[in-house]
């Protein structure tokens, strides 16, 4: 029987992440990586002036 | 001076007694607190049982605030962060992960009910259930809703927070909205303390206030600190002489931009973005955007900031001066002249233009009588 463990939230990193795994006889068998947040960046740039693009662009991750 | 020699070597590790002493004081001046108060800020900073436990909860944020508090070029700002404050859990610098990182939030709530202080950076999205931001699978609008009214006082760090910032920018894909909003109604101290990212010393002399006083500083109407947030960066602004000679950078590298000439016709936001940026400045080097030659966008004002295009001029709420003034005492016996008359009359309406004839009107009529 598959075992599944929920990492979440992975800490000391940018942003907010949760992994899943799944372990089956001591072995994972599968995995996902997930991003928890959203902004939606590419519907804020649409119709702007480009040269505000950096503006936005670059707050992805203030790392 | 109270504060406890033992007290103090213990807090300040590598760091002289001294420095510590000069930024408490630094920071007691800057609060408007005055310098004497220099000693009681030490002696609050230093004196561990009173050290505020601090929950901060990151949401849609870029974690740029924390970066800014980590990242100063100060030798001793990120140790004062770290060890004037008890900090219960953040995201970013937490040992543990998943669930061991939320039973110790869960847990430290319940100890220190009504006497942390909830830092929040990022706003929250609403839309769609808050969907766009979940940490340990719960939004992070029911972790704030659940965790602000337990909390001594609440403190939006960051434009995200404050009043939206980026997340929130047009069409605001996921609702993104302001702590304070979210907030609205409960009676919960809240403080903004916008920026992308906002000084690393507005945030700490914030909380060194409220541990030295157990009060919180003094707030204007969007809730910000009236120590850093009261005056326009125009008002203080090193180019602000090229402003009021009529100096400008027309072009980025012209001639004016290489002489430092004012970055107003650039689209600098200054003249409407309320912050300490042209005093305080950033890096503990005394940098900030307008000394490398770029203008200011008004990252830290609400209605400014990721939402007026870069390069439009900004709106000048207080205008300079004129170099000429009409005289207070007029010649008297003259009247107005027709031709003042349509002049004054095309710039500030009839009605004023009428009662200004019939002033002179008059005065023409004492001239007669006497």
């Amino acid at each position: 029987m598959a075992k599944r463990i929920t990492i979440d939230p992975v800490t000391r990193i940018e942003g907010h992440l949760r992994i899943d795994c799944e372990i089956d006889g001591g072995k994972v068998t599968n995995a996902w990586s997930s991003g928890q947040m959203w902004r939606g960046f590419e519907l804020i740039l649409q119709g702007r002036d480009p040269r505000d693009a950096w503006m936005f662009t670059q707050r992805f991750c203030g790392v | 001076m109270k504060c406890g020699e033992s007290d103090l070597s213990s807090l300040l590790g590598d760091y002289s007694r001294r420095d510590f002493l000069k930024v408490c004081t630094a920071s007691a001046v800057y609060m408007g607190l005055g310098e004497s108060f220099g000693p009681q800020v030490a002696e609050a900073a230093a004196n561990a049982a009173k050290r505020p436990p601090v929950i901060w909860l990151s949401a849609q944020e870029c974690t740029g605030c924390t970066e800014t508090l980590l990242r100063t070029g100060h030798p001793t700002l990120e140790t004062l962060i770290l060890d004037l404050i008890s900090l219960e859990y953040h995201e970013t610098l937490n040992a543990g992960s998943g669930h061991q990182a939320e039973e110790f939030r869960a847990h430290s709530i319940e100890e220190n009910k009504g006497k942390f202080i909830l830092v929040v950076d990022g706003a929250i999205p609403v839309k769609d259930g808050g969907i766009y931001c979940k940490i340990a699978g719960r939004t992070a609008l029911e972790i704030l809703e659940e965790t602000a009214p337990q909390a001594a006082a609440v403190i939006a760090i960051g434009s995200c927070a404050s009043w939206g910032g980026v997340p929130a920018a047009e069409p605001n894909p996921t609702g993104a909205t302001p702590v304070h909003k979210i907030l609205e109604g409960k009676g919960i101290a809240i403080i903004n303390i916008p920026g992308c990212p906002p000084n690393p010393y507005n945030f700490l002399s914030t909380v060194l206030y409220y541990v030295t006083l157990n009060k919180l500083p003094e707030l204007d109407d969007k809730l910000r600190p009236k120590f850093a947030y009261g005056r326009l960066i125009h008002e203080n602004c090193e180019r602000r002489a090229h402003f009021d000679a009529g100096r400008f950078a027309e072009q980025f590298g012209d001639e004016g931009h290489r002489k430092g000439y004012c970055l107003y016709k650039l689209g600098c936001k200054g003249p409407e973005t309320y912050n300490n940026c042209s005093t305080l400045r950033f890096n503990d080097i005394g940098v900030w955007p307008v000394n490398t030659g770029h203008p200011c966008f008004g990252c830290s004002e609400g209605g400014v900031g990721f939402s007026t295009p870069l390069h439009s001029p900004a709106q000048l709420h207080h205008i300079t001066p004129p170099a000429w003034f009409p005289s207070a005492t007029p010649e008297k016996g003259k009247g107005a002249s027709a031709l003042a008359a349509a002049v004054a009359g095309a710039a500030v309406g009839a009605g004023i233009v009428a009662a200004g004839m019939n002033l002179g009107k008059k005065d023409h009529e004492e001239d007669e009588e006497s």
